[in-house]
């Protein structure tokens, strides 16, 4: 009922009667099959046997979400049983096993995600903080093993910012690993996970997103001071001036310059700013070096929008902290614009705008 | 009026057709492993019948008989009779009782029912943060959020829930390149933007989001054949051509995008022999790109549509009977 990428030409259009035969067949054993687990749970008959049918059912049809909702039944009630079959570290691991096998075959299926994240918390409240804290950081590697098959993929994401967050709970505080010598914390190794997706492949915004996320947690927790805190500005800049470089029509790269760009402004939010003392002077300077830097790739590509509404973006940075900076004139300014128009008609319309906002 | 070339027309009656055919598919396996979204593609094709003026194609007095089929005790709607309830069921009910004009039908059948649909939404919000879960195991998502506020909101029932503190977990969710993703700290998605907003709308505080930088990241999700992409650097499709399209229709951007380009690209996802819609030309339709290929349709102001509630993707005249504006 909502298919993706499937060719409309792939299968036949008139189904011969022996195919027919099957299908009718394959539907009654499907319906058998469904019938059969949900009168069993109707009948609390929360028993391995069951559980087994589940297994198969969701294995047929991993979408049907009622389905996992009784498998947790099912297991909720085993786990307490006075005469344990199976223990719950088996049941347990069974249920990991199970979800991992079906991730690989449905990675984008949210009812698989949901039932992984509940077995996790389960487990935890089961078998105490030691065991939990091996589960949680096992979870990173089926993550790495979901992300290396697909970069972008948005639950594989989402799942390892909440992995993270429940293993920071285990962490000694960033303090007592410092006096005790101990290795970094989480957010640096999540910090050079980041670096190695977007070298793999610049245009993962998803790794650039989970970058501009991380960098307030590692700064505090590195207690960085003033000076390496414009370093660490710096090396970002580097960065991503790099990846400019190297493709500027990838508008994954752009955003991210444009969110290094917002965090020079003296409108962000304190708690985001990677330089808390940041003198109009040097944002000045910022924003002349990357300007400079900019035009100096616009003389080989003269033809990428992206430049002209990076350059339109820094002289309105610019003019708010400065409004006689010699870097640039309105003339340039007017010319960057009509780039604007001439290289992307299709939005046409919000050129319109910006040219009446900053009344060009 | 966009300009549409001779062969690249909406075919009407063969989407009309397409929608009234899908439950005759029961010999259909395809039918059968698709039923945890069966009230969900009721809403859809009805949605999309409306929106191609064919409101009465589908037999009313049977569909509101299957949808307080799937009504649980709970007030909850499941998918299909049997299945669980869950908000996204329930959301679905809730918008298909009001485009059929059937509150006082579900009162007849169920008293206090609306009070009962309400209660059991309410008791999805977590008092902590102001999100929703989907339903008792505790699944949270900003998709649930703006469901809760759509279903209540058609109801008449918003006053059940804390809005104010849903309304500051959706602007905890904002991230710097003025999109939304599915909880704080998540990425920025097309589909999570729609629901962000649509809350925002709802509650009244779209004060809250940074238009100028939602908009533009929004307006770059047209990609050169004209269709719609969901985040930076992926491809384009249908379903997306609405999400994207809706929310920049609720910050009045709609202009900021190529509208014939856009136009002409869902006509080439039509399959011009049966009907329906597909994610991208040459693909397999379904009822969910079908109503969201149309409701976009409907907001380029394509002929011969009604028009569409960009908040609900609903017709306009259902949420406007509703909501009294
Ligand atoms: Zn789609």
């Amino acid at each position: 009922m909502a298919s993706h990428g499937i060719s409309r030409g792939s299968g036949p259009l008139v189904r011969s009667e022996e195919a027919r035969q099957k299908e009718l067949q394959q539907i009654d054993e499907y319906k058998n099959l469904a019938d059969l687990v949900n009168t069993k749970i109707a009948e609390k008959h929360y028993t391995i046997e069951v559980l087994g049918l589940v297994t198969k059912l969701l294995n047929e049809n991993p979408e049907y979400y009622t389905i996992w909702n009784h498998r947790r039944r099912v297991l909720a009630s085993l786990v307490s049983a006075e005469t344990l079959e199976q223990t719950p570290d088996e049941l347990l691991q069974g249920d990991l096993q199970l979800t991992f096998a079906l991730l690989r075959k449905f990675p984008k299926c949210y009812w698989i995600w949901n039932h992984r994240n509940w077995l996790l918390r389960e487990g935890e409240a089961l078998m105490g903080a030691e065991a939990a804290h091996k589960l949680w950081s096992g979870e990173l590697q089926l993550i790495n093993k979901m992300l290396h098959a697909d970069s972008r993929n948005f639950h594989a994401w989402g799942y390892r910012r909440f992995v993270v967050s429940q293993l920071e709970r285990f962490t000694p505080t960033v303090a007592e690993s410092a006096a005790h010598g101990t290795s970094k914390g989480l957010a640096e190794s999540e910090f050079e996970y980041t670096t190695r997706m977007i070298k793999t492949n610049l245009s993962n915004f998803s790794a650039w997103h989970n970058r501009s996320q991380l960098i307030p947690q590692i700064l505090r927790e590195r207690n960085a001071d003033p000076k390496e805190r414009r370093s660490f500005l710096d090396s970002e800049l580097s960065l991503i001036c790099e990846a400019i470089n190297t493709d500027p029509f990838d508008q994954s790269i752009w955003f991210y310059h444009q969110y290094l760009l917002s965090i020079l402004s003296a409108s962000c939010p304190t708690h985001q700013l990677i330089v808390q003392d940041l003198t109009n002077g040097e944002r000045q300077k910022y924003y002349e070096h990357e300007m400079e830097y900019i035009r100096e790739i616009l003389e080989d590509e003269a033809d990428c929008k992206w430049i002209y509404e990076a350059l339109l973006g820094l002289a309105e940075a610019s003019l708010e902290v400065d409004a006689g900076t010699g870097s640039f004139t309105t003339k340039d300014m007017r010319a960057w614009l009509n780039e604007l128009k001439r290289l992307d008609p299709l939005r046409r319309g919000r050129w319109d705008d910006l040219e009446r906002r900053l009344s060009l | 009026m966009p300009k549409v070339p001779d062969e690249m027309q909406l075919l009407v009656d063969k989407h009309v057709r397409y929608i009234q055919s899908l439950d005759t598919r029961k010999d259909e396996l395809e039918y059968w492993l698709t039923e945890h979204l069966r009230l969900n593609g009721l809403y859809w094709g009805l949605t999309a019948l409306h929106l191609l003026r064919h409101a009465d194609a589908l037999p009313r007095k049977e569909l509101l008989d299957f949808v307080f089929s799937c009504l649980h005790e709970s007030g909850g709607f499941g998918a299909a009779p049997g299945h669980d309830a869950h908000m996204l069921y329930t959301v679905s009910g809730v918008q298909l009782l009001a485009t059929l004009d059937a509150f006082d039908d579900l009162e007849a059948r169920v008293q206090g029912g609306r009070q009962k649909i309400g209660k059991f939404i309410a008791g999805l919000q977590d008092p902590q943060t102001g999100t929703f879960a989907g339903d008792e195991w505790g699944e949270q998502d900003t998709r649930f959020l703006y469901g809760a506020l759509n279903a209540l909101s058609l109801m008449g029932l918003l006053h059940l829930v804390d809005v104010d503190k849903a309304v500051q977990h959706v602007h905890a969710c904002a991230n710097f390149d003025g999109g939304y993703g599915t909880s704080p700290g998540a990425e920025s998605h097309s589909g999570q933007v729609f629901t962000c907003l649509g809350a925002l709308t709802i509650a009244g505080r779209l004060d809250l989001v940074d238009q100028e930088k939602l908009g533009a990241w929004l307006s770059e999700r047209q990609l050169k054949n004209g269709g719609l992409n969901g985040r930076p650097e992926k491809k384009e499709d249908v379903c997306y051509s609405w999400w994207v399209m809706s929310s920049m229709a609720m910050l009045d951007r709609l202009h900021w995008i190529d509208g014939d380009k856009l136009t002409s690209f869902i006509l080439q996802c039509q399959d011009p022999e049966l009907g329906g819609l597909a994610d991208r030309p040459g693909d397999m339709v379904d009822v969910f790109h079908t109503v969201f290929g149309i409701a976009g349709l409907s907001l380029l102001k394509y002929p011969g549509l009604d028009e569409v509630d960009p908040v609900y993707c609903m017709p306009r005249s259902v949420t406007r009977r509703c909501l009294g504006k």
